[in-house]
């Protein structure tokens, strides 16, 4: 079939007719010398992306049997998918449409019209030198698995469990101790309108164990992972048996291994011996769901109790956002045990970003508790020696110290990462796909990160996190539903590929392997997004994204440079 | 039919958009009401987002793009819901759509109308710092880019007299004279309210002189000076149009004690602001007073730092309350306590008040038509006792974003994800 190029080109009513020579842009298009003997229909439209438009659009390439499109209009931004989804009514591929932006890079931007004029045609002629080099390229379809995969039975990962599990979507929950529960099992009261720890952890352990949906594997850890959004192919293995190992196939997968209390012994200013009575806040929790009392080791109620905010702050390069919170529960419930104890707190800031939590601090405060503002402190077993916001140094002694120390990623993080192909950031937790509008995926589809393992979290927000992962879920892996991946993706040209593996570790994506059979490396197209990142740093120039190619970008270029 | 699969969301900022997008995805249908001609929220109003500095047009604009090209999303601007009859999987939504006057289909966003108009008004969505006409949008690049007429300034719909000028200017036949409100109902399964924040209003504070000096500004009037396409073009000059500070104090927890609340977003927009003012007048002296510094997100702390170390002193002052702004030789005096608790003061030549957020303006008649229960703070309160949860005391109406509380944009957006998963778990039983 001989070729037949349409191109239309958009008035956008008076934004490029009123700033370009329309007329003179059609007749110097038609004759242009390398196009002597193509076919071409060129037209002018006043406003192509209005209803009235993209019919007229649909009906000229119906009518006169088009092969390739170019539409001379606005910035791709606006209209790429408009006019794309014209070429999808009729039996033009939309592969061989190209949009040219004059409107942005030519009428907006350059006053003198003649000028504006001229790079408006080299702009159009090189989208044309550019169409007919197009692939057509044809959407695949993919049968996607709906089930998901959590990591860590802790609040976040509990939650996103029986978020997600319904007779159409099963979940494989798997827990690397013998329960679950995490952190928040060890908690001996929650913060006020959070409601009764045993009452929210209990009900949600029974929920689980009595959803058939749920399947539980305790003692279990992630063996290894391949596969991308939607088909996930999943070895898990028993911890006490490593040779133990089942295969799991899930859609999804959910991190929520949650996070660990720093080291003290590890600071500078902190000289502690092993039987001092110094406990980090979690050991307090859990001695006061164990003894509903806090008592110091020979058994005895302290006289004096001093907490101290912030400790490891300064190292980690990150507030951990509970501790303020959880020292004040602390407090209250020492008072609560006896108000002749003398509490002291230390702390360099308040942080208290919930809208409850101020009413809180007013309330702990109304116990007699002593708060002073510090700049440093340093410890000495049960002495510290402190500067307060006056800059007065003073020193302080009591029978018991807590420390609110800071929040940290969990031991495994960065190996459990490396297996799943997700990033971490620079604090150590994991890295959102985007801070602040992707913020529970990750750089890799289909694997979305919640509770501790994301950055430090109260349960509420990491029950929040663990639904978020849940609504991704539900939009991305409908049950029964196809997943059409993109189709402008890297390929490997087998002939010239020498192995030498340089792209395995550009791809931020983790779409390409190495074939050992073969030797040579391959792009999972399902997980290849198509960024051209593999392109540049192969050196032997084997990879090629389509829609995209060389000859493509330079048949573009070279007229757009002329 | 008595079921409905669609849902309807109120307020088009981050929280509202994200879900909107999600449940498109998932093939139901939405109905957005946004009150304001254009969508996006407050984020649209911000050139830069902390702790990044990301681009803000760079973040949202794809996304209102793809919202407004999305066939489920009926995006309905300049609109109010009036009433809510029925219950959880059969809502019957009446809303109001206000005459707007320009065809949304016809209109091309040229902008050749408002320059002809002879009506100038005050701009509010510019926080007042610039004015608009009679028929405008709110900033260049509002989206959807359509103008809206102010029918009671309008000289021609007022009846002063006939004007005209507009629909003569506008190539396109787009304005419409004779469009009336329009009441639209829909049927939906669950409600998500989105509608946001406010911002507290200063000049209610005693001894802060916001409204009596020139040079003392709320945190989103300086967000729209530093904007590129705000009143200035982002160019750093006070109110007089003129002169550029060489000082600046910007003062945190501003209204916190009327509020009783951390805004918990005011310690890092501050640290925002200071950072934007040394890299655009490296020579201005510029403080930061505090009370606590709050930076609830594992990134922010070296954003803060790195503020503290290169673009603003941070002061210590003991009691908010008793911070005093006033007048001297042409310089504004802030008076504070210091960390010893004696008196002590700066002079500045512009003060910028990081004031609370407060929950959206109409929240409280919102109320009343959803029948859904607040908080003591004005805010949307969940279900007291259902932890995590982000029902409201009204089965099938649920809630995200700052309309609960407030929060950052990407815990705006967790708390729409979450809701997303709520409803459609609602929506599929
Ligand atoms: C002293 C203290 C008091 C607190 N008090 C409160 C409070 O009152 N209110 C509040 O809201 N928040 C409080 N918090 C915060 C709360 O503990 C956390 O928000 C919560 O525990 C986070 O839950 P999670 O599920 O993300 O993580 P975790 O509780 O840490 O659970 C993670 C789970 O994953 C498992 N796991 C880890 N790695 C793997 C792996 N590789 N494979 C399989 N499983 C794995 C772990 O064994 C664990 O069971 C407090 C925190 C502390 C330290
Ligand atoms: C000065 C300042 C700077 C900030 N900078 C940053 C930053 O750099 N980074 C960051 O992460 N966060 C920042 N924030 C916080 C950020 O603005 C919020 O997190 C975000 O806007 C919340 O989004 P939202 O969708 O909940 O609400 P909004 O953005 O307020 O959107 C709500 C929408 O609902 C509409 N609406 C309100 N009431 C109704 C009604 N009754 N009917 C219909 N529609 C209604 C409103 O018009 C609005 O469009 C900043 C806040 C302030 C005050
Ligand atoms: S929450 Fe409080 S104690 Fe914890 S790091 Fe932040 S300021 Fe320090
Ligand atoms: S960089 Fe090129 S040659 Fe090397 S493995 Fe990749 S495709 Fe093959
Ligand atoms: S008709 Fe109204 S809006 Fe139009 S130009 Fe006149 S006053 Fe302005
Ligand atoms: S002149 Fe007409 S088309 Fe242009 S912005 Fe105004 S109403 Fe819209
Ligand atoms: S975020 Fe900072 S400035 Fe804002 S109220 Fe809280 S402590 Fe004050």
């Amino acid at each position: 079939m001989s070729e037949k190029i349409g191109i239309y080109v958009c008035e956008c009513g008076p934004n490029i007719a009123s700033k370009v020579d329309i007329e003179k842009i059609m007749q110097e298009l038609a004759k242009l010398e390398d196009y002597k003997d193509k076919e071409l229909v060129i037209k002018n439209h006043k406003l192509l992306c209005s209803v009235e438009g993209k019919k007229f659009l649909e009906d000229e390439i119906n009518e006169n049997n088009l092969t390739h499109l170019v539409c001379a209009a606005c910035s791709p931004r606006d209209h790429d998918t408009t006019f794309i989804n014209v070429c999808k009514k009729t039996k033009l591929n939309p592969y061989l449409y190209q949009m040219v932006n004059i409107r942005e890079q030519c009428a907006w931007i350059i006053p003198d019209k003649e000028e504006a004029t001229s790079k408006a045609i080299r702009m159009i002629h090189a989208g044309m030198d550019r169409v007919l080099y197009q692939q057509p390229l044809e959407e695949k379809q993919l049968d996607s698995n709906p089930d998901v995969l959590i990591i860590g039975g802790g609040i976040a990962g509990m939650e996103a469990a029986l978020t997600l599990a319904s007779k159409d979507r099963a979940v494989y929950l798997i827990e690397k101790t013998e329960k679950l529960g995490g952190k928040s099992a060890k908690l001996k009261e929650l913060l006020p309108r959070q409601g009764v720890t045993l009452n929210v952890l209990h009900q949600k352990i029974s929920d689980i164990q009595s959803n058939r949906f749920i399947k539980v594997f305790t003692n279990t850890e992630l063996d290894s992972i391949v596969g991308f959004l939607g088909n996930f192919e999943i070895v898990i293995k028993d911890m006490n048996d490593p040779d133990n190992t089942t295969e799991l196939l899930a859609g999804a997968v959910v991190v929520a291994t949650g996070f660990d209390l720093m080291d003290v012994s590890s600071l500078d200013s902190y000289n502690i011996k092993n039987d001092d009575e110094v406990y980090n806040a979690l050991e307090i929790e859990e001695m006061l769901s164990l003894n509903g009392k806090i008592l110091m080791r020979n058994g005895k109620e302290p006289a004096s109790v001093a907490l101290i905010h912030c400790i490891g702050r300064q190292k980690v390069g990150y507030c951990s956002k509970v501790c303020c919170d959880y020292l004040l529960k602390i407090a209250k419930l020492i008072k609560d045990q006896s108000p002749k104890i003398e509490v002291t707190e230390l702390y360099k800031h308040m942080c208290l970003p919930n809208k409850h939590d101020e009413e809180f601090y007013e309330q702990v405060k109304g116990k007699g508790i002593d708060f002073i503002k510090i700049k440093n402190a340093e410890i000495t077993g049960t002495t510290i020696n402190f500067t307060d916001i006056a800059d007065a140094k003073k020193k302080l002694d009591v029978d018991m110290i807590i420390v609110g120390t800071a929040m940290i990623p969990t031991v495994g993080t960065a190996e459990l990462g490396v297996e799943l192909n997700i990033d971490q950031h620079e604090t150590g937790f994991y890295q959102e796909a985007h801070l602040k509008i992707n913020p529970v995926s990750t750089n890799t589809d289909g694997v979305f990160v919640i509770g501790g393992a994301h950055g430090p979290v109260g349960i509420t927000e990491s029950m929040l996190q663990a639904q978020a992962a849940a609504g991704k879920i539900f939009t991305q892996l409908i049950p029964g539903q196809k997943i059409i991946p993109e189709v402008k993706v890297s390929e490997i040209l087998e002939a010239y590929c020498t192995g030498c593996q340089t792209c395995l570790d550009v791809c931020g994506y983790g779409a390409i392997y190495f074939d050992e059979d073969k030797g040579i490396s391959i792009v999972n197209e399902a997980i290849c997004r198509g960024c051209g990142n593999c392109v540049g740093s192969c050196p032997s120039g084997s990879i090629r994204t389509r829609h995209f190619t060389n000859p493509q970008l330079y048949q573009e270029v070279k007229e757009a440079l002329r | 039919m008595d079921h409905s699969d669609n849902v309807l969301i109120i307020g088009s900022g981050v929280a509202g958009m994200e879900a909107s997008l999600m449940f498109s995805k998932a093939g139901k249908k939405v109905t957005l009401v946004e009150k304001l001609s254009l969508i996006g929220g407050k984020t649209i109003k911000n050139e830069e987002t902390f702790p990044n500095m990301d681009c803000s047009t760079c973040l949202v604009a794809p996304i209102q793009q793809e919202i407004l090209q999305d066939g489920n999303i009926n995006v309905l601007t300049s609109s109010l819901v009036e009433a809510v009859k029925g219950e959880a999987g059969n809502f019957k939504v009446t809303i109001n759509k206000k005459a707007g006057y320009v065809d949304l289909v016809a209109c091309l966003g040229c902008g050749m109308c408002y320059p002809v108009c002879p009506v100038e008004l005050i701009n509010e969505w510019e926080e007042n710092l610039t004015n608009k006409k009679a028929i405008y949008v709110p900033c260049a690049g509002a989206l959807p880019n359509v103008p809206v007429i102010n029918a009671e300034k309008c000289l021609q719909l007022n009846g002063t007299e006939t004007c005209n000028k507009c629909v003569e200017a506008c190539m396109f036949g787009a304005i419409n004279m004779t469009e009336k409100d329009e009441q639209i109902k829909v049927n939906v399964g669950a409600i998500l309210v989105a509608t946001g924040y406010d911002m507290l209003d200063v000049s209610t504070i005693k001894n802060l002189g916001y409204g009596k000096y020139p040079g003392v500004y709320t945190a989103m009037e300086f967000e729209r000076l530093f904007a590129a396409n705000g009143p200035t073009e982002g160019e750093l000059v006070l109110r007089d149009g003129k002169k550029v500070p060489s000082s600046i104090a910007i003062v945190h927890c501003v209204g916190r004690s009327q509020t009783h609340y951390c805004s918990n977003v005011c310690c890092m927009t501050s640290s925002k602001h200071a950072h934007f003012l040394h890299h655009k007048l490296p020579e201005a002296k510029i403080y930061n007073i505090y009370s606590d510094i709050c930076l609830p997100d594992k990134t922010y702390q070296k954003f803060y730092e790195d503020v503290k170390a290169h673009s603003s002193e941070f002061i210590y002052q003991a009691d908010r309350d008793k911070m005093k702004i006033s007048e001297e030789k042409g310089k504004l005096k802030v008076e504070y306590l210091d960390n010893n608790n004696k008196d002590a003061f700066i002079q500045v030549d512009m003060v910028i008040l990081a004031n609370a957020l407060i929950s959206a303006l109409g929240s409280e008649e919102l109320k009343e038509v959803l029948g859904i229960d607040h908080d003591k703070f004005g805010f949307v309160e969940t279900q007291p006792f259902r932890i995590g949860s982000v029902a409201t005391s009204k089965p099938g109406i649920f809630v995200a974003g700052c309309a609960e509380g407030p929060k950052d944009i990407q815990n705006s957006v967790i708390q729409s994800e979450a809701a997303v998963a709520q409803i459609m778990s609602l929506l599929n039983r």
